[in-house]
């Protein structure tokens, strides 16, 4: 329960703090998204697997945002960042969506 | 090699890190998990990041749509405002070549020389097309020959060899110039003496400016002179020729009462300070 709570706070109050992003570090936002979004299902499936860590998911949270906005900011820096985005992109969702059915199955026992 | 590294992905959609953690805490400490205490909140913690993130960044994303509309409405009332500013420059730039017209015959009707003077302008402003001119003279239509009966209107190949092109009316014109004609219009577009007819892709261009079919000159002149000089002229026979194996329509009728517009004003292109001498300088400047 706290850690919803937790993801509903930081919600609100980057919607309500408006923070001004430096313009080079906002191409990397959206991948950055994606990445937490992955650490974030895979936690909720190990939760239910009953195998969750704390100390695993930090790791895997914040080096995953890194990394992603790393993959991409060197793609940028060969002039293949677009291309790069997307390999990001379609690694991590085919994670997310196997995590997704994990929890399904979990939930709804289907 | 590929097929492996897909299965890899899809099959390892959890972080075997958590598998391993796990097995090492069963280890440590078999009756379950004792420390959730501090942990909970880390996560607590990396969860409100998260969240942070997602916030921000929709955040970033709806500014920047909202932004590109409100630059998009700024650039279509800055193109707004500089079309009102055309129009108001235009009509005061109408307003003071009237007056300066006006100005222009008050100082000089005064003298014998300077009515000679008006005179000279009011030949040069007709022979440039700048007045607009009516009297009776010679109607000549050129247009487009019909699709055959059997052409498909869609899909069917129109090679545009039926169409009128600049030729043709470059023929038509220079043979009423020929002829005498004191004015011509190609479907109300006044010609000068610098106006080109000119062909782009397949519009034909007068002075820059698209005329569509059919195309109707109206050359103001005495029309007996103009009809009998015009069917003599070389190039009208050149013409016939043309529309006959083409099967364009080539009238001409003679007018009673044509009316042909004023030209746009030409640029000036050379003037010289006044000497005195306003019959030379006058004749200096009408060539433009």
């Amino acid at each position: 329960m706290i850690p919803v709570i937790g993801l509903a706070v930081g919600i609100a109050l980057g919607l309500v703090l408006d923070p001004t992003v430096p313009l080079w570090l906002q191409p990397y936002l959206p991948i950055a998204v994606v990445a937490a979004l992955d650490a974030a299902f895979g936690g909720a499936r190990a939760r239910l697997d009953g195998i969750f860590d704390a100390k695993v998911f930090v790791i895997s949270f914040v080096s995953n945002v890194v990394v992603a906005a790393l993959i991409v900011f060197l793609g940028d820096q060969l002039g293949v960042g677009a291309q790069l985005s997307t390999a990001v992109v379609v690694v991590l969702g085919i994670r997310i969506f196997g995590n997704a059915a994990a929890i399904r199955r979990h939930l709804f026992r289907a | 090699m590929g097929a492996s590294l897909l299965d890899q992905v899809l099959a390892e959609t959890l972080d075997p890190a958590y598998a391993r953690a796990a097995q090492a805490r069963a280890a440590r400490d078999p009756s379950g998990d004792g420390r959730r205490g501090p942990g909970a909140v880390v996560v607590a913690v990396t969860m409100a990041a998260a969240g942070l993130l997602v916030g921000v960044t929709y955040d970033q994303a709806a500014s920047g749509a909202a932004g590109r509309e409100e630059v998009r409405g700024a650039l279509v009332e800055d193109i707004g405002t500089q079309s009102d500013t055309i129009e108001g420059l235009s009509a005061e730039l109408e307003d003071l070549r009237a007056r300066v017209a006006d100005a222009r015959e008050d100082a000089l009707a005064a003298s014998t020389v300077g009515q000679r003077a008006i005179d000279d302008l009011d030949a040069a402003e007709l022979a440039a097309g700048l007045v607009a001119v009516s009297g009776p003279g010679l109607l000549v239509t050129l247009a487009d020959a019909e699709p055959d009966a059997d052409a498909d209107p869609v899909g069917g190949t129109d090679d545009g060899s039926g169409d009128v092109r600049d030729g043709d009316l470059q023929l038509v014109v220079n043979a009423l110039w020929a002829a005498g004609a004191e004015a011509v219009s190609i479907n109300g577009q006044r010609l000068g003496p610098t106006t080109a007819i000119r062909f782009a892709g397949e519009a034909v261009l007068v002075d820059f400016r698209p005329v569509t079919n059919p195309y109707q000159i109206s050359a103001v002149g005495d029309p007996d002179e103009l009809r009998s000089r015009f069917l003599a002229s070389p190039e009208v026979n050149a013409l016939a020729v043309i529309s006959e194996s083409f099967g364009l329509l080539f009238e001409f009728a003679q007018e009673d009462e044509l009316s042909v517009p004023a030209g746009g004003v030409p640029e000036l292109r050379s003037a010289a300070p006044f000497t005195g001498q306003p019959a030379e300088a006058a004749a200096g400047d009408s060539g433009g």
